[in-house]
C-alpha cells in the first residue's frame, strides 16, 4: 500500500485497499511452509530478505545498545561474559541496566508490531491500529492504576490486559456498529485515548505527586529501569501468543480478499476477526506492561513493512520485525542522541510516527488535489 | 423553540454560574470549612483565610474567561465546518499555541502577560493551517480527515512540548501544570494580558452571528441573502483561533470545552447563534469551574490539572455523538 487510502476513511466501504493488493492475488507468488496437518505458512523470498536485513540491523542496533557509552560493554566483554569470565561492572552493566533494556525494546517492539498488523488486516482500514482506537492508552492506564493505585491487587499485565480490553470494548460499544466505520473508530478511538490519558493523570498526580518525569514515562512509554522481570513477562506473552497468531495467519491472509470469498475458502471470517482482536489486545497489553503506553509502533510497523515486501495480506512476520526495529533504535536515540537524551522513548516514537503520519496525509492531499 | 423557554435556559445558566463561582471561591484542597470563607467574604476573619481568597479570586475569574472563550471557540468552529465534531483541541489550535509558548519560553526564558500571548498566536495560526493544509481534500464532505489531521498534529506537536519540558527541567518547573492545562497558578496579570485578545475575538464572534444563521441554511442560500461567505468564514475562524489561543496561552490547552458546551447549547435553545453564543459563554464558564472545583477536591489532598477533569467528562459527549450517528462514514 503506498499510499493512506483515505476512501476507505470516508464515505466508501472499506475494501482491500489499493490497486497493488488487488491486482495480485495474495497466495500466488508465496511459497507454503507446512508442517503438521494445521500449519501453512506463506513466505515470500523478499520478505525473507528482509527479515534477514532487519534481524540483522536489530542485532547490530542492540549490540550498539551494549557498547556505546561510557558504561558500554563490547562484543568481547559480552563473549567474556557468557564464557563467564566478566568482570563486575561489566556483568552489572550487562545483566542490569542495558540487556534488560534492550530485550525488552525488542520483545515489545514484536509485540506492538504483530498487534499492528493483527489490528488493520482484520478491521481492513490501514489506520484501525491499537493507537488510533485508544488500546495503548488504555493499558498504560491500567498499568498505572495496578502498580501505584492499588498494588498487589491485580499484577501490572493483568492490570494492562483488563484496561485494553476497556478501551476496545467502549469503542466497540460508541461507534455503535463495532469497528465496521473507519470514521466512527478513529473518533470514538481520541475519546478513548483522552479518557484514559486523563485516568492516568488523575492516578500518576495521587499517587506520584506529579514528579514530571514519572508523568511522563506512564503516560508516553519508557524503557529506563527495566530489569529481567521485565523482560520475563514479555517472553512468555510472546513464546504462548506467537504460536496462536501463525495459527490464525493463513486464514487472516485470506480475509483480505473479502469476507465472503475467504468464508467459502474456510476462513470463518468473525470467528477469525474475533481471534485476532483479542490476540492484538493481549499483544499490546503485553507490550504496554513492560514499556508504557509507545505510540505510534503499532501504527507504523505494518505500513513501512508492507512497503518493503511489496506484499499483500498482513505481513505479519516483518511487521513484527520493523517493530522492534523501530523501538530498539529510538530507544538507543535516547540514551546516546545529545539533544534527546533522558527522554522517555515514547516521547521520540510519537513524534516520529505522528510525522510518518502526516507523510502519509499529505501524499494523500498531494494525490487528490491533483485531481479535480 | 419559544423565546420564554431560552430565556429560561439563559437565565438557568446565569444562576448556575453564580453559584459554581461560590463554589470556587469557597472550595479547596484541603478542608477549610465554608463558614470560615464566608466569614470572610463579610469582611471579617482571619488571615490566613484573605490569602487563600487572594489566590482564588484570580483563579475563578481566569477559569470563567477561559471557559467562556473555549465553548465559544467551539461555536463557531462547529457551525462554519458546519460539523457537530469541530473543536478547538481536535483541530490542534490548544497544541499549537502551546508549542509556540513552550518554544518562545526556551529561547527568551520564561516570559509572562504579553509575551505569552504574543508567542501562542503564531504557533496557532500554524498548527491550524497545517491540519487544514493535511485534512481539506478536494470534493470531500466528511470530517474524518480534518480530525485525523487535527491528531496527527497535536500528537507531534504533544511530544515536541514534552520533550521540551522534559529536557529542560529548569526553565518549565512551572509549566508543568500547564502541559495539560491548569488554573492553579493563574494570576491577574496573566488575565490582562490575555484579556484584548479575548475581547477582540468575542467581537468579531458577534459581528459574525447573522451571517452563521444565513450560513446555516446552507452556502447557496447565505450567497443569494447577501452574506459573504467566505469573508464570514474567515472572519469566524480567525475569532475562534483568537479565542482559543488566548485561552490556552492563559492556562494551556483544555480539551474538550469546546466540543461539550456547544451540544448543551443547541440541545437548550435551537440553531438560533443571537441565542447560542451568549448561552455558551456562561455555559463555558460555569463548566470549567465546575470542572476546577472538581480538580481540587477529587485528588485530595493534591490537585488535579483542570484539563484532565475536561477531558474525563468531555470525552464521553464525543462518544455519545458518535454514537447517536452524528458521523458521515
Amino acid at each position: 500500500m503506498s499510499t493512506l487510502d483515505t476512501t476507505a476513511v470516508g464515505t466508501t466501504a472499506a475494501g482491500t485497499t489499493t490497486t497493488e493488493a488487488t491486482a495480485e492475488r495474495p497466495i500466488h507468488g508465496a511459497r507454503v511452509f507446512r508442517w503438521g496437518e494445521r500449519v501453512r505458512l506463506p513466505w515470500r523470498v523478499r520478505s525473507g530478505w528482509v527479515l534477514a536485513g532487519l534481524t540483522a540491523l536489530i542485532v547490530g542496533l542492540g549490540l550498539a545498545t551494549l557498547a556505546w557509552g561510557p558504561m558500554g560493554a563490547g562484543p568481547r566483554d559480552l563473549l567474556a561474559a557468557l564464557r563467564g569470565e566478566a568482570e563486575a561492572t561489566t556483568l552489572f552493566v550487562l545483566e542490569r541496566l542495558r540487556g534488560p533494556r534492550v530485550l525488552a525494546a525488542v520483545g515489545a517492539g514484536v509485540a506492538l508490531g504483530l498487534a499492528g498488523a493483527l489490528f488493520q488486516c482484520v478491521t481492513r482500514n490501514p489506520l484501525g491500529s491499537p493507537d488510533v482506537i485508544g488500546l495503548g492508552a488504555g493499558a498504560g492506564a491500567g498499568v498505572a492504576v495496578s502498580t501505584l493505585l492499588w498494588p498487589g491487587m491485580v499484577p501490572a499485565p493483568v492490570g494492562a490486559v483488563l484496561g485494553a480490553g476497556l478501551a476496545v470494548a467502549v469503542v466497540w460499544w460508541s461507534t455503535g456498529m463495532g469497528f465496521a466505520s473507519p470514521a466512527r473508530v478513529i473518533i470514538t478511538g481520541i475519546g478513548v485515548f483522552a479518557m484514559a490519558t486523563a485516568v492516568t493523570h488523575y492516578v500518576v498526580a495521587v499517587a506520584l505527586r506529579d514528579s514530571a518525569h514519572d508523568l511522563a514515562a506512564y503516560l508516553v512509554g519508557s524503557l529506563g529501569t527495566r530489569n529481567m522481570g521485565h523482560v520475563l513477562i514479555i517472553a512468555v506473552s510472546l513464546a504462548v501468543l506467537i504460536p496462536l497468531v501463525f495459527l490464525i495467519s493463513r486464514r487472516l491472509l485470506l480475509m483480505d480478499l473479502g469476507d465472503e470469498l475467504a468464508q467459502s475458502l474456510g476462513a470463518r471470517a468473525t470467528a477469525t476477526r474475533t481471534w485476532a482482536i483479542l490476540l492484538a489486545v493481549l499483544l499490546a497489553a503485553a507490550a504496554v506492561s513492560v514499556a508504557g503506553p509507545v505510540a505510534f509502533v503499532a501504527l507504523t510497523a505494518p505500513h513501512i513493512a508492507r512497503k518493503l515486501t511489496r506484499a499483500p495480506g498482513p505481513n505479519l512476520t516483518v511487521s513484527a520485525a520493523v517493530g522492534a526495529f523501530i523501538l530498539v533504535s529510538a530507544d538507543l536515540l535516547v540514551q546516546q542522541m545529545p539533544g534527546l537524551d533522558g527522554l522517555p522513548v515514547g516521547i521520540v516514537t510519537a513524534g516520529a510516527g505522528g510525522l510518518y503520519l502526516g507523510y502519509l496525509l499529505l501524499l494523500e492531499f498531494r494525490r487528490t488535489s491533483g485531481q479535480t | 423553540m419559544r423565546t420564554s423557554t431560552r430565556a429560561l435556559a439563559l437565565s438557568g445558566a446565569a444562576v448556575l454560574l453564580l453559584i459554581v463561582a461560590a463554589l470556587s471561591l469557597t472550595l479547596g484542597n484541603r478542608e477549610t470549612e465554608p463558614e470560615r470563607m464566608l466569614a470572610v467574604l463579610m469582611g471579617e476573619g482571619d488571615q490566613f483565610m484573605e490569602q487563600v481568597l487572594a489566590a482564588r479570586w484570580p483563579r475563578t475569574v481566569m477559569g470563567a474567561a477561559v471557559g467562556a472563550a473555549l465553548a465559544v471557540s467551539g461555536i463557531l468552529i462547529q457551525s462554519v465546518m458546519r460539523n457537530p465534531l469541530g473543536e478547538p483541541g481536535l483541530l490542534g489550535v490548544t497544541m499549537g499555541a502551546s508549542a509556540s509558548v513552550v518554544t518562545a519560553s526556551a529561547v527568551f526564558g520564561a516570559a509572562g502577560g504579553f509575551a505569552v500571548v504574543g508567542a501562542a498566536m503564531p504557533g496557532a495560526v500554524l498548527a491550524v493551517t497545517a491540519v487544514y493544509l493535511l485534512g481539506s481534500r478536494s470534493g470531500s464532505r466528511s470530517v474524518i480527515p480534518l480530525i485525523l489531521a487535527g491528531a496527527v498534529v497535536s500528537a507531534v506537536l504533544g511530544a515536541y512540548v514534552q520533550a521540551m519540558i522534559l529536557a529542560r527541567p529548569e526553565v518549565f518547573d512551572s509549566y508543568r501544570h500547564w502541559v495539560v492545562g491548569s488554573l492553579a497558578g493563574a494570576r491577574f496579570e496573566t488575565l490582562w494580558a490575555v484579556l484584548p485578545a479575548l475581547l477582540l475575538g468575542l467581537l468579531l464572534a458577534l459581528a459574525s452571528v447573522g451571517g452563521l444563521n444565513a450560513l446555516a441554511l446552507g452556502e447557496d442560500l447565505a450567497a443569494g441573502l447577501g452574506v459573504k461567505v467566505r469573508r464570514l468564514r474567515l472572519m469566524a475562524l480567525a475569532a475562534a483561533t483568537l479565542l482559543a489561543a488566548a485561552a490556552t496561552a492563559a492556562v494551556g490547552p483544555i480539551a474538550f470545552v469546546g466540543l461539550a458546551v456547544p451540544h448543551l447549547v443547541r440541545a437548550l435553545v435551537g440553531s438560533d447563534h443571537r441565542w447560542q453564543l451568549p448561552l455558551a459563554l456562561i455555559l463555558g464558564a460555569a463548566l470549567l469551574l465546575v470542572a476546577d472545583v472538581a480538580a481540587r477536591i477529587v485528588a485530595r489532598p493534591e490537585e488535579l490539572m483542570v484539563g484532565v477533569v475536561t477531558a474525563f467528562v468531555g470525552a464521553p459527549f464525543l462518544l455519545a455523538a458518535v454514537r447517536k450517528g452524528k458521523v458521515r462514514g
